[in-house]
């Protein structure tokens, strides 16, 4: 067992980008014409932190202004069935190609605590960021765009910007 | 045609629950195939080292939006049926600026985090972890950034539009940059790393052939072009309007009722009315002397008189013909007009028999009105008694696609989507100013009932003059209101009924003063809530505030008149404005002032009226007013049109010194001492 770490064998094939592409795009036009709304990722991370926060403090989060507008249900949303589709799939694939391993994924000189410790700051900042900009990488860069809506395509330009901005400082949790 | 669960206002069903899960199945199955299960992969972007990400999602992109954009041509889903996303550029921005910072420290975005977490990774699940908390986060200091939430929302935005070009030519440009993309990605990662593998491929050398096929393709279906009004640029904040059927308006090829009416009963050669409604309608009640041709059939069966003549179009209401004159425009043809506010507005203006209307007639209209009648009721296209007219159906809702509410700034409009989540509120109360019948058919939850006509009477001999404050307190006071409650106006279609209740408010000083944006129509388009019960209210004692500012009387305009120190803008229609036209002691305006009909400052969206777009009302205004410091009187004939103009120039747009004359040409015009003006009348 002690030969390299897992995270440096040679991953198994993925498929043809293109054609994964390909997919993704089909997926999104039967969400469209299916539901008459994009795929979305981050509504449904928000409706579930919604949901913990109307656990902890009932009163507070319905008062709140903007978890306060969901309602005392926050998880009936499509968007949280479609995330909990995400997962499914994504194991369905997963095991289907034998990639199901767990691991921290990191490079073989960066320690654990660092790639967990970035992975929970990036984590917060995109949970905050994906509310602020009403989507995410799915929501916004990928459903906005496909409809040529100008404000998506800002968010996609600006979130690229940003993602190599920062790239550069934490470019050690992927040394090798 | 296909009906989105979002088209049928089905979102929140069972059924919808279910799509989603499949949608979310299939998203997450290609998000783990393209590999996107792994943080390495995904963050390889960010150092040139993998370009997957690129490569997977601009493919995605372009294959919706070539998709999305053949079905939308072919006809086969309607833009009513898609949720298309504001633009709100200044949250975006920012957005996605933290948005991609996050993204290259954790090396997740949340989708691929969730397949992450599926693959096992634990810093996916941390990572989620993390978003979890930052959406919590969000919501603990949304008071702080709501500006920024909202800052830079102008609606409904497509970037073909801003870039001045047609839908097709921009989807043709992108799948373009996107195969450049492709090479070059594949060029990159050769350099970089080594692989690249399909660089040159005849895989990708198809791949990008085929996608710029498709893309030029859509050049030979009529798309929407960027001056075209029939793309869905609805602007969301509560202040701004749509550009939809404004430009419609603006390039005036509108044809009035009357004028249609009375060039049909002329029997004009060159004209043709097309009814674009279905055939059992067309059966049962059409314009005497117009033909019936279904909307896909208009193309070809008009082709023999494009450019020749004038076609009107008209259905029940005015989105089909809308739609199908635009298309026809963008077929070439110059000549085609719409009926104003349809065969429902033909039949309210000109059809419906004088004995039934409130207004005032002079006997040459009620001599008109029964010709009218005559030529058009006649039996032969109406086999039923007038009485038993086919009810029109309602015309379909306009998708008004609006961002979250926000808090409304008051005095000022209040989104519905606010009011209905506010409506428990037991400090929010509602004014619905509709006619009685409208009422109690159906109003918003604990909503009193109140004419405009209850706020005015006689003062000083002149009639409908706004009550003073103590009479007004009494009103209040009898509809239980308190100086602290936020009062919501609900008109129907006649925004100036709520900017006269509104001007009673802003005498007694009562900011705390909103009017439901879009006002009833819209409430009940979107689907609110409407209940037939009466609201339990309990008198209060609304406290009397002593006399406003703002209102003049004849003399304080005749100073301003003297001394040229005041815009004076007259909202009457042009004709009374110019004398053309006496319904008083006399015709004509007051020596000095412009006019600027309250109508220009409203436009309707499908059936719901609404106020212009902030943008254009300003700029509209700023050629009659030299400042916003700039004293300004506005006047019409009672006050009560003048009262949208002093909403629009203090609430909308921010004029600081409006003054309203609510005397008006009524009284001014019979003192006969004051100064007119009277072109009309001269000659």
């Amino acid at each position: 067992m002690n030969q390299k770490p897992i995270e440096n064998r040679p991953l198994k094939p993925f498929m043809n980008p293109y054609l994964a592409g390909v997919i993704l795009g089909l997926a999104l036009l039967a969400s469209y014409l299916i539901l008459g709304a994009g795929l979305g990722a981050s509504g449904g991370i928000a409706r579930i932190s919604a949901w913990f926060s109307q656990r902890l403090a009932p009163d507070h989060t319905q008062s709140s202004e903007y978890f306060g507008a969901w309602g005392e249900t926050p998880l009936w949303y499509y968007l949280v069935f479609m995330l909990f589709g995400i997962v499914v799939g994504g194991l369905l694939s997963a095991i289907l190609a034998r990639r199901v391993r767990f691991q921290v994924e990191r490079g073989a000189k960066a320690s654990r605590m660092l790639r967990l410790s970035l992975a929970l700051l990036g984590g917060v900042l995109v949970g905050f960021a994906a509310r602020l900009a009403r989507g995410c990488t799915s929501g916004q860069a990928l459903s906005g765009s496909a409809l040529a809506l100008s404000g998506s395509l800002v968010f996609l330009l600006c979130m690229f910007a940003g993602g190599y901005a920062v790239a550069w400082f934490v470019r050690r949790q992927w040394h090798d | 045609m296909i009906s989105s669960f979002f088209g049928r206002d089905a979102l929140s069903s069972g059924e919808a629950m279910l799509a989603a899960l499949c949608v979310g199945l299939a998203f997450g199955w290609a998000l783990e195939r393209a590999g996107f299960g792994s943080s390495r992969r995904l963050a390889g972007i960010f150092y040139f080292r993998d370009m997957t990400v690129l490569k997977v999602m601009f493919t995605a992109v372009v294959v919706a939006m070539l998709g999305l954009e053949y079905l939308r041509r072919l006809g086969w889903v309607a833009d009513e049926q898609l949720f298309f996303m504001p633009s709100i550029y200044g949250a975006q921005a920012v957005g996605g600026l933290i948005l991609g910072i996050g993204f290259a420290i954790g090396g997740w975005c949340p989708g691929t985090a969730a397949v992450g977490v599926a693959s096992g990774k634990w810093d996916a699940l941390i990572f989620l972890g993390g978003a979890v908390v930052g959406s919590a986060l969000f919501n603990e200091v949304f008071a702080s950034v709501a500006g920024l939430y909202a800052w830079g929302d102008s609606g409904v935005q497509f970037a073909w539009q801003g870039l001045g070009i047609s839908s097709s030519l921009f989807a043709l440009l992108l799948t373009l940059l996107a195969v450049g993309c492709f090479w070059g990605a594949e060029y990159i990662e050769k350099r970089r790393s080594g692989t690249g593998q399909y660089l040159g491929s005849p895989f990708l050398q198809a791949f990008s052939v085929a996608l710029v096929v498709v893309a030029a393709g859509l050049m030979i279906l009529p798309g929407p072009t960027p001056d075209a009004a029939a793309a869905p640029s609805l602007p969301t904040g509560a202040v701004s309007e749509s550009h939809l059927l404004q430009a419609i308006e603006t390039a005036q090829d509108h044809i009035e009722p009357d004028e249609l009416a009375d060039r049909l009963l002329s029997g004009e050669p060159e004209l043709l009315v097309v009814d674009v409604r279905p055939a059992e309608e067309f059966a049962a009640f059409h314009l005497r002397g117009a033909i019936n041709i279904p909307l896909a059939e208009l193309p070809v069966a008009l082709a023999p008189y494009k450019n020749a003549g004038l076609i009107v179009l008209y259905s029940n209401g005015m989105t089909h013909p809308a739609q199908a004159r635009d298309s026809l425009a963008r077929l070439g043809f110059a000549n085609v007009y719409l009926l104003t506010d349809g065969l429902d507005g033909f039949i309210e203006r000109c059809l419906k028999p004088s004995s039934l209307r409130s207004e005032p007639l002079a006997a040459a209209d009620i001599a008109k009105i029964n010709a009218w009648r005559q030529h058009f009721l006649a039996p032969d296209v109406l086999p039923a008694t007038p009485q038993s007219q086919p009810a029109s159906p309602p015309p379909a809702p306009a998708t008004l696609p609006v961002s979250a509410p926000v808090p409304p700034t008051l005095p000022g409009l209040v989104e519905p989507a606010w009011l209905a989540e506010n409506l428990g509120d037991k400090t929010v109360r509602v004014l619905d100013v509709r006619v009685q019948p409208q009422y109690n058919t159906g109003h918003i939850a604990g909503s009193v009932c109140v004419s405009p006509e209850h706020f005015r009477g006689v003062v000083g001999g002149v009639s409908a003059m706004l009550l003073p404050p103590d009479m007004l307190a009494r009103q209040m006071s009898l509809m239980g209101l308190q100086p602290t409650d936020t009062v919501v106006i609900v008109p129907d279609d006649k925004i100036h009924d709520a900017t006269l209740v509104s001007m009673a408010f802003a005498r007694l000083g009562h900011a705390r003063c909103g009017i439901l944006h879009g006002g009833f129509s819209r409430w009940a388009a979107e689907k609110h809530p409407v209940t037939t019960a009466l609201p339990e209210i309990a008198r209060s004692e609304y406290p009397v505030p002593p006399a406003d500012t703002f209102t003049v009387n004849y003399r304080q305009v005749l100073d301003h008149v003297n001394q040229k120190d005041a815009v004076i803008i007259d909202v009457r229609p042009a004709e009374f404005y110019s004398g053309k036209k006496v319904e008083e002691a006399r015709g004509g305006h007051i020596h000095g002032a412009v006019n600027r009909p309250f109508t220009e400052d409203v436009t309707k969206v499908g059936p719901i009226v609404v106020f212009k777009p902030v943008a254009d009302l300003a700029k509209a205004y700023a050629e009659v007013i030299p400042s916003k410091d700039a004293t300004v009187i506005v006047h019409c004939r009672t006050g009560h049109q003048a009262s949208q103009a002093c909403f629009v120039l203090r609430n909308l747009l921010g004029y600081r010194k409006v003054l309203w004359y609510d005397g008006g040409w009524s009284e001014w015009a019979a003192r006969l001492e004051l100064p007119i003006e009277s072109p009309a009348g001269e000659k």
